[in-house]
């Protein structure tokens, strides 16, 4: 018995499936705006803070990285707008829950670049008279993101690939549109197929140009900081 | 005398690079040769070629008189299975040790008789524990490679060459890595090898060693044989230029003998 | 707005949350054990030089690689059936998701493992006179697996939090048993705090020992 693939009723909706893309896009989007920032906030109050914040920033960014960002994404969307009078749509939600998630593994990144800069260059700074802060800003950190590049490449497409989460509350990204094009056409082996292998193409073509990077880094004499 | 090791016209190319442009040389049983010549005369890949850790190019590689490998029209081909047997037969002591640092110096020397050889228990430990004294380190059959010094680590190497009780051995810079005082223990270990009749080929930098303990010492440039002959003619009386020169830049600073007793 | 936080509801299905919790767990072991186990010979075949080998595990990894998990197991759900000879019901989608997902990630581990092993290690085994295969056994993974240790472990930390994605697909581990629940008995703020809690309870310590991992081996060197 053969199955009689028939790809041409998921070519009609291809137009869904690419709003779809665009939505996983946006989402992703916006979440690494909020939190690569977020993430150098945290990982500064966790490495220079005194001990009262940095303790329970330590707790949050722990919580953040150990539990299922599933998890998290319900209680920001069915949790939190009952606690505190706000209403939480799935966009609003998926934006919520990605910022803070991600922000809690780029702190980590963040942390792990600035501890890698030699001591040396803290002595010299302060050497001419430098405080803490202007150190940083002048000298630590733009040496830091430069090494960290590459590992922020690599957590942004992980957290591409983390917030197709969000078709489970229904926001309409990709899988959500190929799941209600599957369920109307009944055509699940190609829809499904066809979704996936558009997202193999978007992340593979990021990913590939993220090793070009770490390829291009490492022969210009900069290290990855992990 | 039997001849243990020939090599006839032997070539090896990397990719368009020929560093070996036809190597000819007979070694018989009990024969000390070393190899000498500057970086890049093809020297270490001459020696890797006999155990084949390089495949020649062309030419033939004649071990205890049979050839190795099969030949095919112009090439010659070569089985995996044949050079693995090969390689159990010869022994090779490499610049960088190379000991396992997952196992003691014991284990280090049993791995060949136990998983190559597939020696009995009884027969991998007696092994062992000869050759490990024989290179005077049977105090330190349980210590890990890390807790040795490079001298000694080197020393095991050769214990673990020589458990297997090889027909050959070759020692490819075996001293080149050692630090400056740890150097003269190794060279003790190969001379009394040699005295006991082991053949070997040996690669090295200490000349006064080659002079010492070669039967023939053989000087490559180039990818050739330039000049070989008795230790007493190449390296006291050369003939070539290339050899000249050599020896030139290697004599610079000389110490006078020390007075040590 | 206040709320007034009462976790009775919780207590009281804490049986159907252990259920769940017992499921989590059931199925991040079995997939971790399988993926491990195929993904040494994946990894193996990944170090390669014969294309034979290499070219399909290179092109199963980079695809469960590029494609996001839930995408994954929605596929082996929803798609995979159709075609399939057997049965699939939501725990063997989530088993065929969740291990081929961790043999494709592990198999990276065991190929970088193996190629940071110094060469001269193969050279001396091969000059002992050993084969390819016993080069493998006897010198290069024991040395290799050491290392691999801290990125196993991370790995398990993920199949963890991966597990929860079962629950789109109604298999009854934590996570869904959550959803499930308080559906029943509306109580959202205090179900999804407790189960957070729950994995965090059941993640974190694993987090804390790759950290220790870490640290040991690079002490070691």
């Amino acid at each position: 018995m053969g199955y009689e693939w028939d790809f041409g009723i998921v070519f009609r909706d291809f137009d869904l499936l690419m709003l779809g893309l665009i939505n996983t896009l946006k989402v992703t989007g916006l979440a690494l705006l909020f939190g690569v920032p977020l993430g150098l906030i945290l990982a500064l109050l966790r490495l220079y803070g005194s001990w009262p914040i940095r303790i329970p920033v330590g707790v949050v960014i722990e919580f953040l990285r150990s539990t299922p960002p599933i998890a998290q994404l319900f209680w920001f969307f069915f949790a939190l707008p009952i606690l505190i009078g706000v209403e939480m749509d799935p966009f609003r939600a998926s934006v919520l829950t990605f910022s803070l998630q991600s922000s809690a593994f780029f702190a980590e990144v963040f942390r792990g670049g600035i501890v890698s800069i030699d001591r040396g260059q803290w002595e010299a700074a302060k050497a001419i008279g430098m405080d803490r802060n202007r150190t940083l800003r002048r000298v630590i950190l733009p040496q830091a993101v430069k090494r960290m590049i590459p590992a922020f490449l690599e957590r942004a497409i992980e957290l591409m690939k983390t917030t197709t989460l969000v078709s489970t509350i229904s926001y309409a990204d990709l899988l959500y549109q190929a799941n209600s094009i599957a369920q109307s056409t009944y055509r699940s082996l190609e829809v499904f197929s066809i979704a996936a292998a558009i997202y193999f193409v978007v992340i593979f073509a990021c990913s590939i140009g993220v090793r070009r990077i770490e390829r291009y880094m490492a022969r210009t004499g900069e290290t990855t900081a992990h | 005398m039997t001849e243990v090791l020939r090599i006839e016209n032997l070539h090896k190319s990397f990719d368009e690079l020929e560093v070996l442009k036809g190597i000819d040389l007979t070694v018989k049983k009990g024969e000390t040769v070393v190899l000498l010549g500057a970086s890049g005369s093809g020297k270490s890949t001459m020696l890797r070629c006999v155990n084949f850790m390089e495949i020649p190019t062309s030419g033939r590689i004649v071990l205890q008189g049979e050839p190795v490998g099969r030949e095919d029209g112009e090439r010659m081909v070569y089985a995996e299975k044949e050079l693995t047997l090969l390689r159990a037969r010869v022994g090779m002591v490499f610049q960088h040790f190379n000991l396992f640092p997952h196992m003691t110096a014991k284990e280090n020397v049993m791995e060949g008789p136990k998983t190559v050889l597939k020696l009995d228990a009884a027969e991998c430990h007696r092994r062992a524990d000869k050759y490990l004294e024989k290179v005077g380190l049977g105090w330190k059959a349980d210590a890990y490679p890390s807790q040795l010094s490079g001298g000694q680590q080197q020393r095991i190497a050769i214990a673990r060459a020589l458990a297997m009780e090889p027909e050959l051995m070759l020692f490819d810079e075996a001293t080149s890595a050692l630090d400056p005082e740890l150097v003269g223990e190794v060279l003790e270990t190969m001379k009394e090898l040699a005295e006991e009749g082991m053949t070997m080929v040996i690669v090295t930098h200490e000349l006064g060693f080659a002079y010492t303990v070669a039967d023939r010492v053989l000087f490559l440039s180039e990818g050739n044989i330039l000049e070989q002959g008795a230790p007493e003619a190449v390296l006291i009386h050369p003939q070539e230029e290339g050899t000249k020169n050599f020896l030139r830049g290697h004599g610079s600073f000389r110490l006078p003998t020390p007075q040590l007793d | 707005m206040e709320h007034n936080w009462d976790f009775s509801a919780v207590f009281a299905n804490k049986a159907l949350l252990l259920m769940g919790l017992q499921n989590t767990v059931i199925l991040g072991a079995i997939c971790l054990v399988l993926g491990l186990f195929f993904g040494m010979f994946v990894g193996m075949a990944r170090y390669s030089r014969n294309p034979v080998f290499y070219w399909p595990s290179t092109a199963f990894v980079e695809v469960f690689r590029n494609t996001p998990v839930l995408v994954q197991i929605v596929w082996f759900f929803f798609a995979f059936p159709i075609i399939s000879p057997f049965d699939i019901n939501a725990f063997t989608a989530a088993t065929l998701g969740l291990t081929l997902n961790t043999t494709a990630f592990s198999s990276e581990i065991y190929r970088a493992g193996i190629q940071s092993i110094d060469k001269g290690q193969w050279e001396a085994a091969k000059a002992l006179g050993m084969g390819y295969g016993e080069q493998m056994r006897r010198i290069i993974l024991p040395q290799a697996v050491k290392r691999m240790i801290p990125a196993f472990m991370n790995r398990a930390v993920e199949l963890m939090k991966m597990t929860s994605l079962a629950s789109v697909i109604a298999y009854g581990e934590l996570m869904h048993q959550a959803k499930t629940i308080s559906t029943i008995e509306f109580n959202p703020i205090e179900m999804y705090t407790a189960v957070a809690l729950l994995f965090f309870a059941l993640i974190y310590p694993a987090a804390i020992a790759v950290q220790h991992f870490e640290k040991r081996l690079a002490a070691r060197g």
